[in-house]
């Protein structure tokens, strides 16, 4: 089954990207140079935010937020139940303790703002916030309540590269104090592994730039730039490093970005057009959401796990290739994290949906094969 | 030229990548599937057998693949781990990061600057779960004295591999020793590619450990639920996201192609090296001509015989266009470790790292650049 007809996703690779590698390559400087700076520029410009650092991947990103933010054992972090397993590790990497917490409803699965306010002990030091399949959570009322209680917010742009959290061109990862994105393969914006933090706060910015080298007081460059051999290592950093043809590549993609965005856009549009009026499969987020969201994944809701489990059977033989993500507390790992009042909204989305296929690349006929072997797997389970 | 803020004519080190390089990463990107994919494994499996290990497993970085290792050594809280202290920072931050303590052993002598194997016994206590050998330069430290050891008293042993990804002891691969090896693929290794690592061991449990941890302790990858192979997975641990991508595995595996050129033409040249700095007064040359068949000779190290001249011989060469480094300078005095050990003392370590100086070395380097590197040294250690 290696040859989808629809696979779940694609990426384009023109030309110009190959070539932004190969010259990196041809320089022979492959390490945290000039196109590493280059990258964090404009990535800082395009997500509107002071300071970008790039780093080795999301889940770095998240490890670099908790560590710069100051968590450690005896804290709590809030996080959804529902997220990719990164979000919960990272407070785990520093010796906290993720909280989790429930999603606001089967057509809306960020975190509930209200749950989060439930969650909150004297313990609690920060909310991670993650923006899920790039629909934008409620980051601003999640902002007004983690400054009424002194709590430290971070963003999990992990899946919402370039999505905005109001009709303003703010985007997400510049309300909390830090923002974490990922350059992972599947990703809006992909260099294969990689990722960003990005703040507001230049001695977080500070703090995510000397924990992802070892917290070295000078780099490989700055020394063969002929600044003195010398350095101190002033704290237990990490080796997070983003590499330079990486940085080569995501330079020449983010100059495409937008526009990938928006064709994902119009693509949700169509699904969503012919998919309304299809009885047995329901529509998350609204019209609002969508423009606002930058279109990770596109998730469809069926009746229950049952329904769910066979329709993506169903399209699986159809060479459609299909995906979902299981809660954090369904997991082994996961499990003595759930709370006594369990999590009974993320429980039933991640039983429920199903993500279908979704690339910038995917064509009018692409949609139609999809839409066609939805409806005829509908008929049948 | 200018003291900074400038490159200089005789870098440190200096990377040349070939045409076929260029062409296995512009493939790769053209497929694009750019995550642990077929090339990893491709290359996974090359490496594997180019050191005679069962297992050989990509991973972001060598700093990653000593946390993975320690970990798979059971190493935790309240355990220590033996460690040099001349040597990059990652072998003793990796320990931390598992909780326990870095226990910080003496190297040899200036002349031999590899672990001592004495001074790691005479260390040894009911806590200490694993020790740390790293083979210096590329140069094999006594891996195999320190396995019988290690195999006596219960412990594992880490071989940090970073500098010696085709070095031998004993007609062995360094890295085979011990229960696991950790190799680095930083841009300047001797088999570079960016930032990238692996780990390799003969045992099937740590290797299956060591993939799992390395992506999330996820049941299975987005590679195998792309083939169809699997819907869903479990999460059955503390894992990371220490993975590899398909570019880097792609341009490893076609510069494995060329490793023991590159290394042939690093000994002839570390060979001449020690011939013209044999003649030069006031330095020492660590390690004898004897050991280079068998080394990777990753850098090129002496010591200044007298103590207190280092900085001072360092910013003269680089104002001969000249770049040197310290390999290293102690782990332990290191703000962050001198808070977490204030009284420890390895005089012989200490004096290393102050009268280190790593000298300009890459493969294409011609005989001239050598001799210019060789004659400033003199005139400038002799002054």
């Amino acid at each position: 089954m290696s040859d989808w007809r629809v696979p779940l996703t694609d990426i384009a690779m023109p030309e110009q990207d190959v070539e932004a590698v190969l010259d990196c390559l041809r320089s022979g400087w492959l390490t945290m140079g000039p196109r590493t700076k280059a990258f964090e520029e404009a990535l800082a410009r395009y997500v509107g935010t002071p300071n970008a650092a790039t780093v080795s991947s999301g889940t770095a990103a998240l490890h670099l937020a908790c560590l710069a933010a100051g968590l450690g054992p005896g804290d709590e972090v809030i996080v959804p139940a529902f997220t990719f397993v990164a979000s919960a590790s990272a407070p785990r990497y520093v010796g906290a303790e993720p909280i989790l917490c429930d999603v606001r409803s089967a057509h809306d699965f960020n975190l509930d703002v209200e749950d989060v306010a439930r969650r909150i002990t004297p313990c609690t030091r920060a909310v991670i916030a993650v923006h899920f399949c790039g629909y934008p959570a409620d980051v601003l009322a999640l902002r007004k309540l983690c400054d009424e209680h002194g709590l430290v917010l971070i963003e999990d742009c992990a899946q919402a590269i370039g999505a905005r959290v109001d009709d303003s061109a703010r985007q997400v990862g510049t309300v909390g104090e830090l923002g974490c994105f990922s350059f992972f393969s599947k990703k809006q914006l992909c260099v294969g592994e990689g990722g960003m933090v990005s703040t507001a706060d230049e001695a977080l910015d500070a703090s995510v730039r000397l924990f992802r080298s070892h917290a070295m007081t000078s780099s490989t460059w700055d020394r063969h730039r002929g600044h003195d051999p010398v350095y101190d290592v002033v704290d237990i950093g990490f080796n997070f490093r983003l590499d330079e043809p990486r940085a080569a590549l995501g330079l020449s993609r983010l100059q495409r970005l937008d526009e990938s965005i928006a064709a994902r856009r119009t693509i949700v549009r169509a699904y969503r057009e012919r998919l309304a009026e299809v009885p047995g499969v329901e529509l998350a987020f609204d019209e609002q959401a969508v423009e606002r969201a930058s279109h990770f994944a596109f998730p469809v809701l069926l009746a229950d796990r049952d329904a769910r489990d066979r329709f993506r059977a169903e399209l699986k033989t159809n060479g459609i290739q299909t995906t979902w993500y299981p809660a954090l507390h369904s997991f082994t790992e996961y499990q003595r994290f759930a709370p006594a009042d369990g999590l009974p909204i993320a429980t039933k989305v991640a039983d429920r949906h199903c993500a279908l296929p979704l690339s910038s690349t995917m064509e009018e006929a692409d949609i139609e094969i999809v839409v066609d072997a939805v409806c005829s797997a509908l008929a049948r389970i | 030229m200018a003291a900074t803020g400038t490159f200089p004519e005789l870098p440190l080190f200096d990377l040349r990548l070939e045409e076929q390089d260029f062409e296995a990463v512009a493939e790769t990107l053209r497929s694009g599937w750019l995550t642990l994919g077929p090339r990893t494994a491709a290359f996974e499996e090359a490496f594997a057998a180019h050191l005679g290990a069962r297992h050989a497993i990509a991973l972001s970085n060598c700093t990653a693949a000593l946390h993975l290792a320690y970990l798979a050594a059971g190493v935790g809280p309240d355990d220590e781990v033996i460690v040099p202290s001349f040597t990059f920072a990652a072998t003793a931050a990796a320990v931390l990061y598992c909780g326990a303590t870095p226990v910080f052993a003496e190297i040899v002598s200036r002349e031999r600057p590899s672990l001592d194997l004495e001074d790691v016994q005479r260390r040894i206590t009911p806590r200490t779960k694993a020790v740390c050998v790293v083979h210096y330069a590329g140069y094999a430290a006594a891996a195999d004295r320190l396995k019988e050891l290690c195999d006596a008293r219960g412990i594992a042993l880490i071989e940090d591999v970073a500098h010696a990804p085709s070095a031998t002891l004993g007609g062995r691969k360094l890295g085979t020793w011990g229960l696991a090896g950790a190799f680095s693929f930083f841009s300047n290794k001797v088999l570079s590619v960016g930032e990238g690592g692996l780990l390799c061991t003969d045992s099937d449990e740590i290797a299956a450990f060591v993939r799992s941890r390395r992506s999330h302790a996820m049941t299975s990858g987005t590679w195998d639920r792309h083939r169809g192979r699997t819907d869903t997975y479990d999460v059955t641990g503390l894992g990371f996201n220490y993975r590899l991508d398909e570019p880097r595995a792609a341009l490893l595996l076609s510069r494995l192609e060329r490793l023991e050129v590159d290394i042939a033409r690093r000994r002839e040249l570390t060979l001449r090296y020690r011939g013209l700095l044999g003649q030069v007064d006031g330095i020492i040359v660590p390690f004898e001509d004897a050991d280079i068949p068998t080394s990777s000779c990753y850098v090129m190290p002496i010591m200044l015989e007298r103590d207190g001249t280092q900085a001072e011989v360092s910013r003269r060469l680089r104002e001969l266009g000249i770049q040197t480094s310290i390999f290293y300078p102690s782990i332990h005095r290191f703000t962050a470790y001198r808070e977490r050990f204030p009284n420890l003392s390895l005089p012989i370590t200490e004096l290393a790292s102050r009268t280190e100086l790593t000298l300009p070395f890459y493969p294409h380097m011609t005989n001239d650049d050598q001799d210019r590197v060789v004659t400033a040294l003199a005139k400038v250690v002799a002054r």
